[in-house]
């Protein structure tokens, strides 16, 4: 385990080395989030002028989930998107095999290789709107609130991880599956509101094929303390079934691959 | 006087450079402040090119043979300096200048990846006004000239690199123009190609009289397609003259190759010329012209039974080049004035 | 004239080329779909909650205003913000620069065979979308007399703006900063989070006299109905005066750009 960190420790370290060296990448990084989650917020903002609720959700609680809506973006964004894209382009280059002679579990090299440091950043200001979301809702937090909505946010980051490796799964026999991905990130727009707000084929959606749905509304319901207790139970069983499937799936997928190329 | 097509005179061109370093505290510093030096492309340099000739332009990499060659297509504006072709300042690209010349850079796709270029061909027809008679007996010149034969009809994607440049070329050829820009022609090409694109230049200039500009690092291209050679180094102008007066000017000296039998293989030749390499009884000389008849005929007279083999060649182009490059020539270095033979 | 030629076989020559992307054009028409959707259900859930009716906007109205928003954006679509970068890196910029023809031609005729190709599908499953959210068109005749003109400026003015941007790159060496400046503020003016006359007092006004509303959320409320004939004369007056601006902009810009990069060469 220790080794595992200390790898991840040297990744962290190269990939800083190499985006300090992009000076205006990293002030860009910050202005374009900062344009991103304010324009978003605005959007809820006009929205709110005409009303004092969305479907039961307030303003407070709804500046909440858009600020956990970031952060899951940010915290997916952070640790897995570009590994997963050079994942993809090692398998249509064939060069995957490469990486898995190394004597570490491939799927955690795989997965952590390239962190975009700019991505944390995403992350901060996330956390930055929920904290102004919960100072609204100061009233309600609790301590329950708090813990649960550590916990569903740490699933909702591993739902999305699980989508993302069975994608990336299916380019052992689909090779370029962009198409595919760019559906899915169709759907991630709709993460920006409850998923209750939606027709009923887009939040069953949602919550199984596309989870972004689920990741984001689950722990900002969480926050808000509108959670009841099945819908954490379920979140967290539907994590670690979800997680357990894709991962068995990324297993099959290697082994097909190297089968392949022997 | 003929024609002169192209006018070179004083061009220079100066980038300037954002330097980096490595390590992390020079990376937190340039975060400041950024450091620029100049870096001097092309240093100056005049030449004149007359109609129907090909003309090579022979340096090592990051010489300034593209610079020089992008500012003469137009694709370049110099630091100072001017230039003509055809009568025209090519950076200020005006159509009529562009009708009658073309830029072909090796390595580079044009035409759109999905369709058969036969189609690209099409939409150069009208962007170039090429009337139906006259395109349709180029383009049958050009499949016939590139061996292109089902080549078009396939999407470009599909192509290899081989392939993928002929048809390149084609279409940069389909307007007939009247001064063709080949830059670095046959790199990355496999042997048999580079010899056949070779072959096309050489007919192309032949058949339509059009004036090559070509620029390439592989000797091979430039002896087998140019009479003239212009060398260009750290951005000057080293030499402008023929090839084969490149070499004897360059290298006045012959290379003599004695092989010995084995009873003689230590036999010390050092008396006849300098010994440029010994290798297992083949003892390999240099030696000034003017005394290689001489020095060859005492090595015979001298070793007699000895002697099983000897050849007189001429030094090999490749070498005259190194050492034109390496300064060590009696053209002046890129400090003192160059010298241009005629 | 040359220039017809040259576009019939610059057209040809796309629709060929278009024909090996039918599925990533398909899904482009997702992505435009989705958003519209998404804020659709929104704005049905506030009106639910106020009585069903707000600032004469029902259900079906909103409905409305969406699906039209959806047409009218792929109808004045442009992109070339994202790639213009791409083509300078790559030297298919100097290629073109090197034809006796203005690189603009080129990616028009993209525009065209792209929006040709995708809006027939588009069409079916809007009139499906319609109907599913029951949507409301207050539209009149000479709406869609007015609606001719006004969308082909608005395409014209966002395809003209969309190249100022992308001429950028010319000296941006990173241009994904300002392509997120220009999206999320069409986000915010165009009129895609809410109709205009919803939009609180002083974001209307900001949005009526900046050219972003004029690219989209003009030309939906005329396809909607929403307009009166002295505000469809009104709309029509500011895209053409727009449309004057940002052309002269961007034939000043172009040639500085092209001269910059003509000084580092390709």
């Amino acid at each position: 385990m220790r080794r595992y960190l200390r790898i991840i420790g040297t990744f962290i370290a190269a990939e800083a080395k190499n985006e300090m060296a992009y000076r205006a990448n990293l002030a860009l990084g910050v202005v374009e989030m900062v344009l991103v989650i304010g324009t978003s917020l605005g959007a809820v903002l006009v929205l709110f002028t005409h009303t004092t609720s969305l479907n039961g959700w307030t303003l407070a609680q709804m500046i909440a989930l858009t600020g956990v809506y970031y952060l899951i973006q940010g915290g997916v964004a952070l640790i897995f998107n570009p590994s997963f894209e050079k994942l993809m382009e090692h398998v249509r280059m064939g060069t995957l095999d490469f990486t898995l002679l190394k004597p570490a579990n491939a799927q955690v090299l795989l997965s952590t290789r390239h962190f975009a440091l700019i991505r944390v950043a995403d992350l901060v200001m996330g956390f930055g709107v929920v904290i102004v979301g919960l100072y609204m809702l100061s009233a309600s937090v609790t301590a329950w609130s708090l813990v649960s909505f550590a916990l569903t946010l740490a699933c909702g980051v591993m739902l999305v991880y699980a989508l993302l490796l069975s994608l990336v799964t299916l380019s052992f026999w689909f090779v370029r599956i962009d198409n595919i991905m760019a559906i899915f990130w169709a759907f991630t727009d709709a993460g920006r509101f409850p998923i209750d707000l939606y027709p009923g084929w887009l939040r069953f959606t949602l919550a199984t094929v596309v989870p972004i749905g689920i990741a984001v509304t689950v722990p900002a319901e969480a926050i808000s303390g509108r959670m009841s207790y099945e819908t954490f139970i379920g979140m967290l069983v539907g994590t670690v079934l979800a997680v357990a499937a894709a991962s068995w799936f990324w297993r099959i997928g290697l082994r097909n691959y190297t089968g392949a190329s022997a | 006087m003929s024609d002169r097509v192209v006018e070179v005179s004083g061009l220079r061109k100066i980038y300037k450079v954002h330097e980096r370093q490595s390590g992390l505290g020079a990376t937190v510093r340039s975060l400041v402040k950024r450091t620029f030096k100049e870096v001097q492309a092309v240093a100056g340099i005049d030449f004149a090119i007359e109609q129907g000739e090909v003309v090579g332009f022979l340096g090592p990499n990051g010489a300034g043979k593209t610079t020089t060659l992008k500012m003469l297509s137009g694709l370049l504006y110099p630091t100072s300096g001017t230039a003509t072709v055809l009568g025209y300042t090519p950076w200020d690209r005006r159509d009529e200048y562009l009708r009658r010349m073309t830029l072909l850079m090796g390595n580079r796709t044009q035409l759109v990846w999905d369709i058969p270029a036969a189609d690209s061909f099409l939409v150069l027809k009208e962007i170039f006004q090429i009337d139906d008679k006259s395109y349709q007996r180029r383009f049958d010149d050009l499949v016939e000239l590139l061996e292109l034969g089902p080549l078009i009809h396939k999407p470009v994607r599909q192509l290899s690199l081989g392939e993928r440049m002929k048809v390149e070329f084609a279409a940069g050829l389909l307007h007939a123009p009247e001064v063709v820009f080949l830059d670095e022609p046959t790199l990355g090409l496999d042997v048999s190609m580079q010899v056949r694109i070779r072959g096309f230049v050489r007919e192309l200039n032949k058949r339509t009289g059009a004036t090559v500009l070509l620029t390439s690092h592989y000797m091979d291209d430039i002896v087998a397609l140019c009479k003239r050679v212009i060398v260009i180094h750290h951005g000057r102008l080293l030499y402008d003259g023929g090839l084969a007066d490149l070499a004897e000017r360059m290298a006045p000296y012959k290379l003599v190759a004695a092989t010995l039998r084995d009873g003689a293989a230590d036999a010390d030749l050092s008396k006849y010329g300098e010994i440029v390499s010994r290798d297992a009884g083949r003892v390999t000389l240099r030696v000034p012209r003017a005394q290689a008849a001489d020095q060859t005929a005492r090595i015979v007279g001298d070793l007699g039974p000895d002697l099983a083999d000897l050849t007189l060649e001429d030094p090999a182009i490749e070498e005259v080049i190194d050492r034109v490059f390496s300064g060590d020539h009696p053209f002046g270095t890129p400090e003192r004035e160059p010298v241009a033979a005629r | 004239m040359t220039l017809a030629r040259i576009y019939r076989a610059l057209l040809l020559a796309g629709f060929q080329q278009a024909a090996q992307y039918r599925i990533q054009s398909l899904l482009w028409m997702l992505f435009a779909i989705i958003r519209p959707v998404i804020f659709l259900a929104a704005w049905i859930a506030v009106a639910v909650a106020q009585g069903g009716d707000i600032g004469g906007f029902k259900v079906g109205d909103f409905a409305a205003y969406y699906v039209c928003m959806t047409f009218v954006s792929q109808l004045t679509m442009a992109w070339n913000s994202h790639e213009f970068e791409w083509e300078v890196n790559q030297g298919r910029l100097s290629a073109k620069l090197l034809r006796p023809l203005h690189p603009l031609h080129y990616s028009v005729v993209e525009n065209l065979v792209f929006k040709l190709n995708t809006l027939p599908v588009l069409g079916v499953v809007l009139i499906l979308v319609s109907i599913s959210f029951g949507a409301i068109y207050r539209t009149q005749v000479w709406h869609i007399i007015a609606f001719i003109p006004s969308v082909i400026l608005a395409a014209a003015l966002l395809f003209m703006f969309n190249w100022v941007i992308a001429t950028l790159a010319f000296w941006a060496t990173r241009m994904r900063t300002a392509n997120t400046l220009f999206q999320r503020t069409l986000f915010i003016f165009a009129g895609q989070i809410a109709p205009i006359g919803l939009m609180p007092g002083w974001l209307q006004a900001v949005s009526y006299a900046l050219p972003f509303w004029y690219m989209m959320g003009a030309p939906t409320e005329i396809l909607r109905g929403g307009v009166t004939q002295e505000q469809v004369a009104q709309i029509l007056i500011g895209q053409s005066v727009w449309l004057a601006i940002t052309f002269v902009a961007f034939q000043w810009i172009w040639r500085r750009g092209v001269r910059a990069y003509s000084a580092v060469g390709a």
